[in-house]
């Protein structure tokens, strides 16, 4: 480096442009992979299935209880709310997908009505949450 | 500003700041970013769309009472024997659509393994409809 400081040796400086493209990379990388997950508020016991695979863009998470409740961002609500919810949801991030985490003793009447109104909100990616088996 | 540089293109602007935030900025979506490990099987409801007709002999038909128990083609059938039932119906015609009826009193957690299964049996088409009494 031929333009070295002259005046004092406090002043000398490192380059920091490589460091910032790099903290710009990961802070556009983390932007956006960040879906914010909306949680249920409650934890059911879910089946055990051969066939689950991993639901990495599941952002909509609806809980079913035993007693046939309807849980969704940490509050209990009806089934005519959900469609509503899922309109939001859709309205924030397009290309959601819905995961029914359903107790293995709720009623599957619930089930198939929520899963009628979250087609409804406009997601038509719908699974129901299940225990891979282990091998 | 007493220290002007000689040269008017040498002029530097103060990024600190900017960085400062940036890095604020960083943190915040590290610590929010969740990965979440859902795992899940498939369903399908039959859409509202004019439905196809499908000759009855040709549906595979599953029906799950209120009590739970499991019925193919009108045979009390249980839960481990539901995909050896599937798998000797496909055998027959390789197409043919499996229909899971279930009563809305049934628990969820035999509809997930029943259609667990009939996917295992290697149904391709695995539809969920409500059991009308």
């Amino acid at each position: 480096m031929r333009k070295r400081r002259a005046e004092n040796g406090e002043d000398t400086e490192v380059n920091i442009t490589p460091m910032l493209d790099i903290v710009f990379i990961m802070l556009i990388f983390f932007i956006v992979t960040t879906s914010f997950v909306k949680e249920t508020g409650i934890n059911p016991q879910k089946p055990v299935a051969e066939t689950a695979r991993q639901k990495p863009h599941a952002n909509v998470l609806i809980g079913i209880d035993t007693e046939g409740r309807v849980w969704m961002n940490n509050r209990q609500v009806e089934v005519g709310q959900v469609r509503q919810l899922i309109e939001d949801a859709v309205n924030e991030t397009p290309e959601s997908s819905a995961v029914l985490i359903a107790d293995t003793e709720a009623p599957t009447g619930v089930l198939i009505d929520l899963m009628d109104q979250v087609r409804l909100g406009g997601i038509s990616e719908i699974s129901v949450s299940a225990e891979p088996e282990s091998q | 500003m007493r220290k002007r540089r000689h040269k008017i293109d040498e002029a530097e602007i103060n990024i600190a700041p900017m960085l400062d935030i940036i890095f604020i900025l960083l943190i915040f979506f590290i610590v929010t970013t969740s990965f979440v490990k859902e795992f899940g099987v498939d369903m399908s409801r039959p859409s509202n769309a004019p439905p196809k007709t499908e000759k009855i002999s040709e549906v595979i038909f599953v029906k799950i009472d209120a009590n739970d128990q499991i019925f193919i083609k009108d045979r009390l059938t249980d839960i481990r024997a539901v995909r050896a039932n599937i798998e000797s119906a496909l055998a027959a015609s390789a197409e043919s659509p499996v229909v899971v009826a279930a009563a809305r009193e049934s628990d969820a957690g035999v509809l997930v393994r029943v259609v667990d299964q009939a996917r295992v049996a290697g149904a391709v088409r695995v539809s969920l409809v409500a059991l009308v009494e």
